[in-house]
């Protein structure tokens, strides 16, 4: 089978003007959607299967793909803008990116998203044409022993961004951590902190965290501490990236790729740990690690770069064996399913012009999608000039409606003030955010992984150890905490040389 | 100056305003106590109440069953909505306190039976008004191709000589469906429940690469979604737990395998608590009529449903019989 | 006991090894209530991870309240809108937490279209802005356009309330 041309069929489908006029509408929907917080690409697929049972199959799936990319990019514009994540995945990059824009690099912090969700789409794509069956055959090799030894090389890089006073970062992990339990405990199916209410045995969702911490929380601390003559007009700046930009930018994008696109294939990776090994990465590669936590440019191009790479190793197990790995795939399949098409391992064969079609369009929806956003990259960044009280009014609204729309529960509202509340005291007292969002993400991961492991070796420790991924994660993790003794041990050994590190550092290496 | 320029502004919202309302997004009609079963003209202001995040198998059901009744004009803009939350527990509740409301319904199933004993709820499905059973899907004990299992004798002999060393897996946390079938199996061939070493799964999606990558002992769950692997020979299936075989698979039951288990995974419609019984004829007429229709035979083939229609009495009889076996297993290990 | 007062005085971050402190210990008295089934498959059980939690939790509390005693300080977060010279101006951050506190009463009983317009001018108003007829018309704007944007867009329902039937 010749990917070439069966490639250049799927775009002569996929060009056709229907179907471009879908892939338009695709992803302009995507994007208005991703752009709220709490409504995503699943939920919109999802409500708009029913509206298009009368459309051919091959159109459907276009708009569809082109809602799921739109979301990604659109997520990322409201973090860089207003601080509110619009999707679990773009959480990290309203660290960086919201920075930059208060600093007046909003159009720039936008073009390094667009570009670089781009090119890591791009990439994504052509490695889910080209190479899916080898992709899947590994991701489907990976288990629970697996997924626990990434965690734990995640938890470990979460000690790199503790943030200066490493005593307040250990503390917002463990907030973090505390709310991440909240819900029902997965091997025994009892409920942990639930306080008795019905509505938290879901657990909190991390959008909602994140936009109450983020959003909420920072238009109270504005509102408590609000500049009243401003400083001086925040400036607009140039509207295009410049050349040290670029020169910053083009690694992240790749390395951002090559983190985000196995995490998106991997049934138990998801979208949101990419982002933040992405951003870890970057710090410690930098030559300019002092800007991180005040608008680094890489700390937006990676995990930008992860997320769509992700979103692209999504559809890979999704359309090459049937396998979702995240809510927006799972809706597919049903969709899938709903034109009587059965997804599965056949679905290349026996579906083949409608599965090229489909990864033509996304090509075709990346390209538009960078069209769109990137010139118009410096008019959104003009929408940061608003009068500050409408600003974060807006903000407040688009995220009270973000969070509300998802479950129609005025309960939803109350976590968003409660943690908004929580957000305001962190600011005032110096608690690093980033912290308390992994320790949201991660928590429950680790310890889901963790008791499946050993349920599946009966309780049997060497369980842990039993998948070769593992043994391999592992060392590399041996590595990193050997690494700064291995280093004094080597310094030390050399004659006349001051240590250049004290002599009970440690991990210390790690704090910044 | 600024005044009228305020004014003019004031003006134009309003005709805005005035012109938005025009578009009747939430123009109601009567409420059904009012509309009592005049078999005549088709229903109006039905409403499917889906207890579960759009896109998952209650809402696919309840989509299609809406469709199907405005299409053969049964009812007219039935409107489907979601009420998600703790399992279907939230939507549950919604019911049981709309008491006497002839206009709603809500589409549920078997999950929503242990849910509402696992999540505590105060509402039980017992207390609301069974209207009609529609579709059901048997379970499959699945295994991967390089599995050791060849049989399901093979599979229950191992079972009981170290059921703590086979992990069951299963796309439901405990109390859901995926978790009944195993326990009520162990039951069946006389492994106690607490014994039963079950790993939960965030649905068939994450459930589907440990089978294949033969990570489990077996799993538990509907064969619906596993199709196209089951017919490739990726994953092999011991039994069903349908009391018939299942259309294009090739296992026995566990009745012709002498294991006395029948189990489905079924959905129906119920509707809230001290509904007037016109208002209840009436809606378990609509659903006979569409279950009478070619384009609900034509829904049920598209998505490999299996029709298992029974209504009133009859589903009020067998809901409680399953509102029993659920709560004995999850008593058994300590959820209810 | 004056010197106590001085002593605590300036030293608010105190609260915060207070609030780390409950919530360890919440979490401790949440997670003791657990059944552990003992299961040979499952040695972890439900209990372990929250007591680490808890754990972790009481002892930066702890840890958190000898720092600030000896006169450790936490940052206070800064910004291009933020003006630290001043203590936080209650007089605007109450009246937004109450606009987004009236909006949660109201929304299910009056209805997004009214409460969204309640939350989005209340914000503005308790934010500065003197603009009042031109905010409350882009107030009711707003709630109106994304009620019908999202009903007719995605089919999602924002709840009426007492507008039922008018719009």
């Amino acid at each position: 089978m010749d990917v070439w041309s069966s490639l250049m069929d799927g775009f002569a489908t996929a060009l056709t003007p229907l179907n471009f006029m879908y892939a338009v509408i695709g992803v302009i929907l995507g994007t208005a959607v991703g752009v709220l917080p709490g409504l995503g690409p699943a939920m919109t697929v999802a409500l708009l299967l029913p509206v298009t049972y009368a459309l051919e199959p091959t159109s459907a799936f276009i708009m569809f793909a082109g809602i799921y990319y739109g979301g990604m990019y659109g997520g990322s514009t409201t973090s860089i803008l207003l601080n509110t994540p619009g999707e679990s995945s773009s959480v990290v990059t309203a660290i960086e990116g919201n920075k930059m824009a208060k600093a007046g690099r909003a159009a720039q912090a936008l073009a390094t998203a667009a570009i670089g969700s781009f090119v890591a789409g791009t990439i994504g794509t052509a490695l889910l044409a080209v190479c899916a069956p080898i992709v899947v055959k590994f991701a489907v090799s990976l288990g629970a022993p697996s997924y626990f030894a990434i965690m734990i090389l995640a938890l470990l890089a979460v000690t790199a961004v503790l943030g200066s006073s490493r005593l307040r970062g250990f503390a917002s992990l463990g907030l973090g951590l505390a709310i991440g339990l909240v819900g029902i405990d997965s091997v025994t199916g009892q409920r942990r902190l639930t306080f008795g209410q019905p509505l938290l045995a879901d657990g909190l969702d991390i959008v909602v965290v994140a936009v109450a911490i983020f959003a909420v929380g920072e238009a109270l601390w504005v509102a408590a501490h609000l500049r009243r003559t401003p400083l001086h007009a925040i400036p607009v700046g140039q509207p295009w990236m410049g050349k040290s930009d670029w020169k910053r930018s083009w690694k992240p994008w790749l390395r951002g790729t090559a983190f985000g696109f196995p995490f998106g294939a991997l049934p138990a990776g998801g979208a949101e740990i990419p982002t933040f090994l992405s951003y870890v990465t970057e710090k410690r590669l930098s030559k300019h690690p002092e800007e991180f936590g005040k608008g680094a440019i890489e700390g937006v191009a990676g995990p930008e770069a992860a997320n769509n790479a992700a979103a692209a190793g999504t559809l890979t197990p999704m359309l090459a064996l049937g396998l979702p790995t995240n809510a927006t795939a799972a809706v597919m399949l049903a969709a899938f399913t709903s034109y009587g098409i059965q997804p599965g391992p056949q679905l290349f064969s026996s579906q083949g012009p409608l599965v090229w079609a489909l990864i033509a369009s996304l090509f075709i929806g990346n390209f538009l999608l960078l069209i769109i956003n990137l010139p118009l990259a410096p008019l959104w960044a003009k929408l940061l000039q608003l009068p500050r009280p409408y600003l974060y009014a807006g903000i407040l609204f688009f995220a009270t409606l973000g969070a509300y729309s998802v479950n129609l529960q005025a309960f939803d509202l109350m976590i968003l003030l409660v943690l908004g509340a929580l957000g305001f005291m962190m600011r005032r007292f110096g608690l690093p955010v980033l912290p308390l969002i992994l320790g949201v993400i991660l928590g429950p991961r680790i310890e889901g992984q963790l008791r499946k492991t050993l349920q599946l070796s009966a309780g049997d420790p060497a369980g842990l150890w039993s998948e070769p991924i593992a043994v391999v994660v592992y060392i590399i993790v041996a590595i990193i905490l050997a690494w700064p003794f291995a280093l004094k041990l080597i310094k030390r050994n050399r004659p006349g040389k001051k240590p250049l590190l004290p002599a009970n550092s440690g991990a210390a290496d790690y704090s910044d | 100056m600024r005044q009228i320029r305020a004014l003019r502004i004031a003006a134009v919202a309003a005709g805005i305003a005035l012109m938005a309302t025009g578009c009747g997004a939430t123009g109601k009609s009567s409420t059904g106590s009012e509309s009592s079963g005049a078999a005549a003209g088709p229903i109006t202001g039905l409403q499917i109440m889906v207890p579960n995040t759009p896109g998952g198998g209650y809402d696919t059901t309840a989509r299609a069953a809406a469709k199907v009744l405005d299409d053969e004009k049964i009812s007219t803009n039935t409107e489907v909505f979601n009420l998600a939350g703790a399992g279907g527990t939230v939507g549950l509740a919604r019911v049981v306190n709309e008491k006497g409301n002839g206009d709603l319904t809500m589409l549920m199933g078997l999950g929503v039976v242990g849910a509402s004993y696992t999540n505590k709820s105060e509402s039980k499905l017992t207390g609301t008004t069974p209207l009609a059973r529609l579709i059901e899907e048997p379970g499959a004990i699945m295994v991967s191709k390089d599995s050791p299992y060849k049989t399901i004798d093979d599979l229950v002999t191992a079972w009981k000589a170290d059921p703590g060393s086979i992990a069951v897996g299963g796309g439901s946390s405990p109390g859901g469906p995926d978790h009944l079938l195993p326990m009520q199996l162990a039951g069946a061939v006389g492994i106690d429940a607490t014994k039963v070493n079950f790993v939960s799964y965030d649905g068939g999606g994450d459930l589907l690469p440990a089978i294949l990558g033969n990570k489990l002992g077996f799993a538990a769950s509907g064969a619906g979604e596993y199709l196209q692997q089951i017919q490739s020979g990726e994953i092999r299936v011991l039994a069903t737990s349908g009391a018939e075989r299942l259309e294009g698979v090739d296992a026995p039951t566990l009745k012709e395998s002498k294991i006395d288990l029948v189990f489905t995974n079924w959905r129906g419609i119920v509707a809230p608590p001290g509904i007037n019984d016109a208002d209840k004829a009436a809606l378990i007429a609509a659903l006979e009529k569409m279950h009478a229709s070619a384009s609900w035979k034509e829904a049920l083939k598209t998505h490999s449903w299996t029709d298992a229609f029974i209504t009133g009495d009859e589903f009020a009889s067998f809901l409680t019989e399953q509102d029993k076996r659920v709560a004995d297993v999850l008593t058994k290990l300590g959820l209810a | 006991m004056s010197s106590l007062a001085t002593s605590l005085k300036g030293r608010s971050e105190l609260g915060v090894a207070l609030l780390l402190g409950a919530a360890g210990v919440v979490v401790f008295l949440d997670a003791n209530g657990l059944v552990t089934p003992y299961s040979k498959s499952d040695p972890v059980g439900p209990k372990t991870v929250p007591f680490i939690v808890a754990a972790l939790l009481i002892v930066c509390a702890v840890m958190l309240a000898i720092n600030v005693l000896r006169g450790g300080k936490g940052e206070a977060e800064g910004g291009e809108d933020v003006d630290l010279s001043h203590p936080a101006d209650w007089k605007t951050v109450l009246p937004l937490a109450g606009a987004f506190v009236l909006n949660i009463l109201l929304i299910d009983w009056a209805g997004w279209v009214i409460s969204g317009t309640v939350l989005f001018w209340g914000s503005v108003l308790a934010l500065g802005s003197r603009h009042y007829i031109r905010d409350g018309i882009i107030s009711v704007a707003l709630s109106l356009l994304t009620f019908y944007g999202f009903y007719l867009g995605l089919g999602i329902a924002l709840p009426a309330g007492l507008l039922e039937g008018i719009l």
